[in-house]
């Protein structure tokens, strides 16, 4: 039987009959068609997949889309919604070097966008964990920790300008 | 004499933005009107015969639009070695025999990929099971199973590299030592699973959109087995999120998304999963390597003796050129006045190895590298004196194999020897501390044509316009290690353009220049940034005629593009915008665009490569006593890869090879076990995390390729090979436990 | 064979559930987090006809820390709270040791606590340290409410006492005792974030210099998180030091039974039960005496 859900994406929302076993990873990937949000392995351990639920990050490939019913999702397409001004974490991503093939990029930011929600002001160390879900076989990490490290500098010089989700 | 005004800089990627805000599109992506989902049934059982194939059930399942099983197609047998095609010995579906866990059988295409997986299982298969054989001695041996019938031996490719006298060379010597060495299967592991969408049109030709590293093999592959002409094959390559070696060959799915697009007239995608991914997908070769060395008292090299069994698995894939690369990289590095190297590749019921980083040389490196720091410490000699000793410099040779053209080995050597503080570190006697060097070469590019094209092996077309643009059309393809970057930037470097005055096109069959090799072997830099430069040369020739002729210049005054225009060279007044020098081309020809066509192929090369790079690298490690546990703490690497064109993209691929020797050496490991494949997710395949990753330091050591672009070779992916015997060393300098079969596990360290 | 659907219910309380519960079928599955059930379906061990979720049961998420009821953690309590509660890491660290080093932060940000024990694999995480601190597990089931000791909720790998139609509503910590220190360790072998291939819950209480109790579990070294009597023997009314602890970690390994997997071997399991059980007991007293 399907059920009915409300998703609020990005700020959208959507009216959805859907079945009560697809992820939320195949309603965003295939009905919304956010393909920005990927899928690497379907098991919870690569973070590919990663996108915000009510402010904390979460394995879209383990989550029933039924169950965030009413909830508020932000994925990799709404972390810059104007589409001109890029998020902090996203400029300092490609300033830094911070990526190379990509399919681990959407997850990294959002989980990137996460810790900084949790810890504006991280370790290197606290950092190196807060990816401990997400991984990357391109950039050997250290790239993207700096990134994050970069755009955490920044986001805390200008708080004003950018109220997070 | 470096005064680039874009080549040697930090040039962010120029899909970056794409990339970072989702928008870039891979082929899971993309959806078609109609589209079908595919799926394919795979062998359970590691050798069998079939007996008989039902798919009438599966057939029948409400959705399911069409199961096809190797019966069904041409029955005609690929591979990439097609130079000799009795080393081709796949099908695209099993016919009358599987030889591996995982072996595809057939395929269903259903209106959504939950159907193709219930019609999977509708598919009855009849098997009479033979005897499996998982180990390289026991398929050697006289009367194992025969896995393919053309090669009653199990052996399917031999190859041997000879000099010297070595017979003479260990009886000089003064110290000989032999060891044999065992390496295990690790899984490239890319983080974009495969995934290929192919659509037919209304007059048979087919489109296929495809997570590939070489999207001309495929389309050649693809056009032989589906009995089509080449032409009729459009290949197109959107971005691939990784590959390593592990995409590039023509893949089964590939083969039935474009064989039953045409037979149902709808696009069909087939997407794996990771379970299938690492259970049953490409590999880095197992192997096990006896070497043999003599030295003399004082150190000097007299003689290698190495033999090497591939570990194929049940088919060749890129098992040939990983046959002979492990013997050259046997002998690279030093000067061994005589060496032999005997390779045999051997089929095993297993799923294949293939191409991985390093292509043979991070499992012969080990070896080498290993035995190089046993015989150090045997001899009493500094591991890094013992190397500088013997180091290859720049014009040795391998006799009929390779020259070497540029060599900055030992100033490598003494690099990371400053850096890593080597003196003092080796003598600090703190409990579990240890340090340990690794070295390595690697090929920029092949040059022995085992494809068998007719076309050059890059191809670059340029088309520039009076608005001052240019668009730069390759074949070459960007998966990830950011060729599209490096080329634009060689592209603008020669036309004194912008990054983003250029345009790219690329890795489209039907719409970028025949061709180009594709993505493996570390040859795009090197390979495609020379035709691009000859491409050019050409444009350059008639845009320098058209303004020399306008300004009336002197025949020997030479001329430059920069910074958006064409002059003579130092004299900005006497030349004029760049594409005001197009116009004026143009308007002499009666309209005729300025594009022209480059094209390298490495000639009189000899057999393997162009151009070598070469590096160092030391690790420094701290095991856990009691639990065996290996932390490293910091990587040291000095490289040699001839003129860096990107710093932080060389650096980029420098901290991912060392992301990958890491899990080389300590945690990633596809556990077997009876033709099995254990490790079937990300929680059992270990990769190292943000958290496992030391950090680093590094310095590039600056030389000049004469056969590169701008003086460039290979950067990013021979470093996958030093790493893991930097490691062991490091280990046995901490702990005393010697490493000579991969990985280095704790428990191994406890019980040395 | 059921591949795909299954029906879905989001009880509002705890007694819909059981009622929903008794009333499905068999092959119905309860749901706190999804992470480890989704896992099962994907991997083909499981093809549920229902689910029962539970996280739209208000209060079910509670976690509170009190002077006489001790510490408790609702159903739908999740990792990632539970890690971070700043009353769990002030009076039972060892807990919130535990659920932090449970799998990573996505998974930490969905799964529970209690989801982890009902999960029953033998590999749990949370488990040992429950378990040395003498939780117990409310339950809720048709017959009415009960109590359960954690150390009679293990049956065998995936098996719990759990009957049909119960659901674990709660775990329970009693308040720690005076003089007393609880830790997990566990060890990760092949990297930072892996899945533990041994793991210990240790709680000591000190008269004095002397240990007047002690609990050891074993983790990931057993078909369930096993008790290691004998190594809690070697340490009773005896004045702690670290040979004591050492002779404790012997006696625990000789007691655990590891099987090897793609993890770690038999052998190894077994010299580790020993070690970690040492490192457990020593950061137990060293907070025992803090």
């Amino acid at each position: 039987m399907k059920h009915d859900i409300q998703l609020m994406v990005n700020g959208d929302s959507y009216s959805l009959a859907i079945d009560p076993s697809r992820t939320l990873n195949q309603v965003l990937r295939e009905d919304l068609n956010l393909t920005g949000t990927k899928l690497g392995c379907g098991s919870g351990d690569c973070g590919a997949c990663t996108v915000i639920v009510d402010g904390r990050s979460v394995s879209s490939c383990l989550t029933l889309a039924v169950e965030v019913d009413g909830k508020e999702i932000l994925t990799v397409e709404g972390l810059a919604p104007s589409g001109e001004k890029l998020h902090p974490i996203q400029e300092a991503f490609i300033e830094k070097g911070a990526i190379q093939c990509g399919f681990c990029t959407p997850g990294m930011e959002l989980s990137a966008y996460h810790l900084l929600s949790q810890n504006p002001t991280p370790s290197e160390q606290e950092i190196r964990e807060g990816l401990s879900g997400n991984l990357c076989r391109c950039t050997g990490y250290n790239k993207i920790v700096e990134a994050i490290s970069v755009s955490a500098d920044r986001m805390n010089r200008k708080p004003s300008k950018r109220k997070s989700r | 004499m470096n005064n680039y005004s874009v080549i040697g800089k930090d040039i962010p990627r120029v899909d970056g933005r794409e990339k970072a805000t989702g928008a870039a599109i891979y082929t899971d992506d993309i959806k078609l009107p109609g589209m079908l989902h595919g799926k394919l049934l795979r062998s359970p059982v590691p050798h069998a015969r079939i007996r008989s194939i039902d798919v009438s059930k599966a057939r029948r399942l409400p959705g399911v639009k069409c199961v096809i099983t190797g019966e069904d197609t041409p029955k005609i047998k690929y591979g990439n070695w097609r130079l000799f095609p009795a080393t081709q010995d796949e099908y695209p579906l099993a016919v009358d025999k599987v030889r591996f866990i995982g072996d595809e059988i057939a395929a269903v295409a259903a209106v959504d990929p939950d159907t193709a997986a219930e019609a999977l299982e509708l598919i009855v298969v009849d098997y009479e099971e033979l005897p499996p054989v998982f180990d390289v001695l026991a398929s050697v041996r006289k009367n194992a199973s025969i896995i393919h019938e053309t090669s009653p031996s199990n052996i399917s490719v031999d190859r041997k590299i000879a000099y010297g006298d070595i017979k003479k060379g260990f009886a000089e010597s003064d110290y000989v030592r032999e060891d044999i060495f065992t390496v295990h299967p690790v899984s490239p592991a890319y983080l974009e699973p495969c995934s290929s969408l192919a659509q037919c049109d209304q007059d048979g030709r087919i489109t296929l959109w495809t997570s590939t590293q070489t999207p001309y093999i495929v389309q050649c592959l693809l056009a032989s087995t589906m009995g089509m002409r080449e032409n009729d094959i459009r290949v197109i390559k959107p971005n691939v999120g990784g590959g390593f070696g592990g995409k590039m060959e023509l893949r089964p799915w590939e083969f039935c998304a474009a064989f039953m697009a045409k037979l149902t007239g709808k696009p069909v995608k087939f997407t794996l999963t990771r379970e299938e991914e690492l259970t049953t997908g490409r590999r880095r070769h197992p192997m096990r390597l006896k070497s043999k060395v003599g030295f003399k008292k004082d150190g000097t090299l007299m003689a290698k003796d190495l033999h090497i069994y591939l570990d194929g698995g049940a088919y060749n894939a890129m098992g040939p050129t990983a046959t002979f690369l492990c013997g050259n990289f046997g002998a690279m590095l030093y000067r061994y006045p005589n060496y032999r190297f005997i390779g045999q590749h051997v089929y095993t019921n297993k799923p294949p190895a293939s191409a991985m980083r390093g292509f043979g040389a991070p499992q012969s490196l080990f070896a080498a590298e290993s035995q190089m720091n046993m015989a150090a410490e045997e001899l009493g000699i500094d591991p890094i004196d013992l190397r500088i000793k013997n180091a290859m410099v720049t014009g040795d040779t391998i006799p009929d194999v390779a020259t070497i053209s540029s060599c900055g080995f030992i100033e490598s050597l003494e690099a990371v020897r400053e850096m890593s503080n080597w003196k003092r570190n080796r003598k600090k006697n703190k409990k579990g501390y240890g340090i340990g060097i690794g070295c390595y070469s690697f090929i920029s590019g092949g040059v022995f044509n085992w494809f068998n094209t007719q076309y050059p092996f890059s191809a670059a077309e340029v088309k520039v316009f009076s608005d001052g643009t240019a668009h730069l059309l390759t074949m070459a393809s960007d998966i990830g290690q950011g060729a599209n970057t490096v080329l634009k930037q060689i592209l603008a470097e020669e036309l004194g353009l912008k990054m983003e005055d250029i345009r790219l096109t690329a890795a489209d069959t039907a719409m970028t220049p025949q061709a180009d090799l594709g993505t493996w072997g570390s040859r795009v830099t090197l390979m495609a940034g020379n035709a691009i430069k000859d491409a050019a040369r050409q444009i350059k020739d008639v845009l320098f005629g058209a303004v020399s002729s306008h300004f009336d210049l002197n025949v020997i005054f030479d001329l430059e593009c920069k910074a958006g225009r064409i002059q003579a060279t130092g004299k900005p007044e006497r030349g004029m915008a760049f594409g005001e020098a197009v116009a004026m081309v143009q308007k002499t020809n009666r309209g005729i665009p300025v594009t022209a066509k480059g094209y390298y192929t490495p000639r009189g090369k000899g057999l393997v490569t162009p151009a070598f790079s070469f590096g160092a690298q030391v690790a420094e490690v701290d095991v856990d006593q009691e639990t065996g546990v290996v932390q490293v703490k910091k990587m040291y690497t000095a490289h040699d890869c001839g003129t860096v064109i990107n710093p932080m993209a060389v650096e980029g691929q420098l901290e991912g090879s060392i992301h990958m020797g890491l899990g080389y050496a300590l945690s990633e490991e596809l556990v077997m076990k009876d033709g099995k494949t254990l490790s079937n997710t990300f929680l059992d395949y270990k990769l190292p995390t943000a958290m496992d990753m030391p950090p680093g330091e590094s310095v590039s050591i600056e030389t000049y390729e004469p056969e590169g672009p701008m003086g460039a070779k290979e950067a990013g992916e021979g470093l996958a090979s030093p790493t893991a015997p930097a490691i062991a060393e490091a280990v046995y300098n901490a702990t005393g436990y010697r490493c000579k079969d991969l990985p280095i596990t704790p428990e191994k360290i406890l019980k040395k | 064979m059921k591949r795909s659907g299954f029906d879905y219910y989001a009880p509002e309380s705890i007694s819909e559930a059981v009622v929903l519960l008794s009333d499905l079928g068999e092959n119905t599955f309860v749901m706190a987090g999804g992470t480890d059930l989704l896992i099962r379906k994907r991997h083909g061990m499981i093809f549920p006809d229902a689910v029962v979720a539970l996280k739209k049961i208000k209060g079910l998420d509670r976690i509170s820390v009190g002077p006489k009821k001790g510490l408790v953690i609702g159903a739908t309590a999740l990792l990632a709270d539970v890690a971070a509660h700043k009353g769990i890491q002030n009076k039972y660290p060892a807990i919130s040791d535990a659920a932090k080093n449970t799998a990573n932060v996505q998974i930490r940000n969905m799964g529970t606590v209690v989801g982890n024990l009902c999960n029953a694999s033998p590999s749990a995480d949370n488990a040992p340290a429950l378990l040395a601190l003498g939780a117990t597990l409310s339950i809720a089931g048709p017959q009415g409410d009960r109590t359960l000791a954690l150390e009679d909720f293990f049956l065998g790998p995936g098996l719990t006492a759990l009957k049909p139609a119960e659901i674990v509503i709660a775990a329970t910590v009693p308040p720690p005792p005076a003089n007393s220190g609880a830790a997990y360790v566990h060890l990760s072998a092949r990297g930072k974030v892996d899945c533990s291939a041994v793991c210990i819950g240790a709680h000591i209480e000190l008269q004095g210099r002397k240990v007047n109790n002690a609990r050891l579990f074993v983790g990931a070294c057993a078909p369930i998180p096993m008790r290691t009597p004998r190594a809690e023997k070697t340490v009773m009314r005896k004045v702690f030091t670290e040979k004591l602890a050492e002779k404790a970690g012997a006696a625990a390994s000789e007691e655990a039974l590891p099987i090897t997997d793609v993890r770690a071997t038999q052998d190894y399991r077994n010299s580790m039960v020993a070690v970690m059980t040492k490192r457990a007991l020593l950061l137990a007293h060293k907070r025992a005496r803090s």
